[in-house]
């Protein structure tokens, strides 16, 4: 976790080090995506497997220079799998059977850095590297057949993306964008290790007038 | 001019995050709307793990079942009823054990509860308004594009009764022994939707006994 930080102030600072162009600095871009989540490890393999298809996201990203933004970004993914019934032990000795239902709710809140290398110049590619970091609101519910509790809470979350945008027109601030975001998120409660995921996002940019 | 650009980038932050608000309510697949009636319930059991439970070869059950409702029991032989007893005489004899009168000493008494617990609560009316348009929608009544005024009242009371099924087995044959008293050694409680239903009576007994591998002859 130390180095997504130092990672994460690195993107902070090397734009303050170079050479601001004034006529882009602070101009507003807002980035909407929808949002294809896969659960990753402990997460995929002992909470939700099934992939997620409920999900977006969004930001507000401010210009520091052609190439560097900083901003706030949010989101939703929605979790959610069924596992057939089963027979489980519990911690009192009595054995119960039930379909269980896993659901959860991730909503981050972060601080979100973004650097397009070929941001002083024209292409019709434009890749890009984002970093963030911030918190995560977790709503996880598990039921027992129709039996639920519910854990809300706040967990960190640092999250690493890359893709392309490509602008609707030569001279267009507006454009489309695909990429992919990696998001670490530590998750201690009942028992689990952390609900990491990758999500696959398109959408679209524009500028904030 | 900058205020006005300002005020529009705050505007922008205000509908990201009340977009998100609004895809939270409507993008959560909602766990109980995809669960059946028999996937709704669950099956309890608890063993006196001190027991041995090969030790005992007869039973007898009761002629017919209690209902606890809110803590006063009275006893009661619907259709439903007589099919759990009925379920529950031919798991105990499939594992094992022989069926006796109650005045031939059995080994083991069994008995089949009902209970209902109501409890009473609170509910937010502003949470059930805010989905109404969801809910109902007015183009049904010839409104489309119209909304709902929600009344002023926020909280009504609200009554909920909900429904178990245990199977208790008593220790008879070591009562004496035990202090003059009747242990209750294993017990079964079934809990959910549609329980209460004389066709699934069976297979929910069974689902009890699959459980408890140990409750043999």
């Amino acid at each position: 976790m130390k180095n997504i930080l130092k990672l994460l102030a690195l993107v902070v600072a090397i734009p303050f080090a170079s050479t601001v162009m004034a006529q882009d600095r602070g101009e507003a871009t807002m980035h909407l995506n929808y949002s294809y989540g896969l659960p990753l490890g402990s997460f995929k393999n002992d909470i939700v497997g099934n992939n997620s298809p409920r999900g977006a996201s969004g930001d507000i990203m401010f210009s520091l220079n052609k190439k560097f933004s900083l901003g706030i970004a949010s989101g939703y993914q929605d979790f959610y799998q069924k596992y057939p019934r089963g027979t489980y032990k519990l911690n009192d000795g009595s054995d119960i059977s039930a379909v269980i239902s896993n659901s959860v709710q991730t909503v981050p809140i972060l601080a979100k850095g973004m650097y397009k290398p070929l941001g002083d110049k024209y292409s019709f590619v434009q890749p890009y590297v984002s970093l963030g970091a911030g918190m995560n609101l977790v709503d996880f519910r598990q039921y027992l057949g129709e039996f639920g509790n519910s854990t809300n809470s706040v967990s960190f979350q640092a999250q690493v993306g890359a893709g392309i945008e490509i602008p609707f027109g030569r001279l267009s601030k507006s454009g489309f964008q695909i990429g992919a975001a990696y998001n670490y998120i530590p998750y201690t409660k009942n028992g689990y290790n952390n609900l990491n995921s990758l999500a696959i996002e398109a959408g679209v940019h524009f500028p904030l007038r | 001019m900058k205020n006005i650009k300002r005020m529009r980038r705050i505007f922008s932050f205000l509908l990201l995050v009340t977009g998100t608000s609004a895809i939270i309510g409507g993008c959560r697949k909602d766990p109980l709307n995809n669960l059946t009636q028999d996937e709704s319930r669950i099956y309890i059991t608890n063993r006196d793990s001190t027991v041995n439970f090969t030790s005992y070869s007869t039973f007898s059950i009761s002629d017919s079942v209690t209902v606890v409702d809110n803590g006063h029991g009275t006893r009661e032989l619907t259709a439903v009823d007589q099919a759990y007893i009925t379920g529950v005489k031919k798991y105990m004899e499939q594992a094992g054990y022989t069926l006796v009168n109650k005045n031939q000493s059995p080994d083991l008494g069994v008995n089949v509860t009902r209970i209902y617990q109501t409890s009473t609560g609170v509910i937010s009316y502003p949470d059930y308004w805010n989905y109404y348009g969801g809910y109902y929608d007015p183009f049904y009544w010839g409104y489309g594009g119209y909304g709902y005024d929600y009344p002023y009242f926020a909280y009504s009371v609200y009554s909920i009764t909900e429904g178990a099924l245990s199977v208790d087995l008593l220790d008879l044959k070591n009562a004496p022994s035990h202090n003059d008293q009747i242990k209750i050694i294993w017990n079964g409680l079934i809990r959910g939707s549609g329980i209460f239903n004389e066709s699934t009576a069976d297979s929910q007994v069974k689902a009890l006994f699959d459980q408890s591998t140990y409750l043999k002859k």
